[in-house]
């Protein structure tokens, strides 16, 4: 009963975490990320398994955890107030080559990396994107200018 | 206006209507998660161990342990009796309250004798002659189940059946 009781505690905890940290944060994979990934995983697996090392723990353990990420899975396809609770809402960063100021300030993205990101995606000037969307996966969209 | 790109709604997405409050309601749960370590600084959550002495005319007894300890963690709790007139038969004796949800590594040095008092642990120390001092070491780990919140432990120094000194501490475990 511990096991699933701890599960269901980290795994609330971590939601939260990646909810309330930002999509930013989520949405690069650079090295450091990368280790802090790994000793973040590491952290989580001594608070949830502790000195239990059968099959049947790492069992309940795993099964609890896909139990939970179903019913979140489940409960963003079926309710629209869930999707938003959970995933967050797309947010518009530009418009008709307008950057929205207010919007990036909320995001903690500044001209320099939206413009960083345009390029990567073949776009010279952001006066040329109708449409940049940044993503609840963290990451950013944009149509350019027909 | 170009079109809207699907599923995109202005007001919710550009104009963040209804969802200006958010960005406070993620500061302060991130203020709340960020508070943990800070309070956890203040050995809040264990396991830093404290010190208590008691002094009665016949003995002193020091005990240096953690009262703040979180599943799996392993600690020692320290009994220093100072003898100031000669005790005959010491016994340390600890309330159930040690043993609850603990595995017992060692008790160093062992104990000339050990056994039930009414439920209790009597470790008898044996004779501790006047301005002699007897330290007693007993290891412990948490287990990981054990939770534990205000849990009473009690020891008493006792020179035969004759009580010398009473401490009541509580620990708290976190889970």
């Amino acid at each position: 009963m511990d096991l699933v009781l701890r599960a269901i505690a980290l795994f609330a905890f971590m939601y939260l975490l990646t909810r309330v940290m930002g999509r930013r944060e989520l949405s690069t994979l650079e090295p450091f990320d990368l280790i802090l990934l790994i000793v973040l995983g590491d952290s989580i697996q001594q608070g949830l398994t502790q000195d239990d090392y059968s099959v049947t723990g790492a069992v309940i353990a795993v099964g609890t955890i896909a139990v939970l990420q179903l019913i979140v899975s489940y409960s963003s396809f079926r309710f629209r107030w869930a999707r938003s609770f959970l995933n967050g809402d797309p947010i518009v960063l530009i418009q008709d080559g307008e950057v929205i100021e207010r919007n990036i300030k909320r995001e903690r993205i500044t001209r320099e990396e939206l413009a960083e990101q345009a390029r990567g995606q073949q776009i010279a000037s952001l006066g040329d994107v109708q449409w940049a969307v940044f993503e609840p996966s963290g990451a950013i969209s944009f149509i350019p200018k027909k | 206006m170009a079109d809207v790109p699907d599923m995109l709604v202005l007001k919710r997405d550009r104009d963040l209507e209804g969802r200006l409050n958010d960005i406070w309601v993620r500061r302060s749960l991130m203020t709340l998660i960020a508070a943990v370590p800070v309070i956890a600084l203040f050995n809040v959550f264990g396991q830093r161990p404290d010190s208590t002495t008691l002094v009665s005319p016949e003995a002193s007894l020091k005990i240096y342990a953690p009262s703040h300890l979180r599943g799996g963690l392993i600690f020692q709790a320290r009994f220093h009796v100072t003898a100031r007139e000669d005790i005959k038969d010491a016994y340390i004796v600890l309330g159930p309250g040690w043993a609850e949800g603990m595995t017992i590594n060692t008790i160093e040095p062992s104990p000339v004798s050990e056994a039930s008092n009414n439920g209790r642990i009597s470790l008898e120390l044996g004779h501790i002659p006047a301005g002699q001092s007897y330290i007693l070491f007993t290891d412990f780990q948490v287990n990981p189940t054990n939770v534990a919140f205000g849990r009473r432990q009690t020891v008493w120094l006792t020179d035969g059946k004759t009580r010398l000194i009473t401490y009541e501490r509580e620990i708290n475990v976190y889970p």
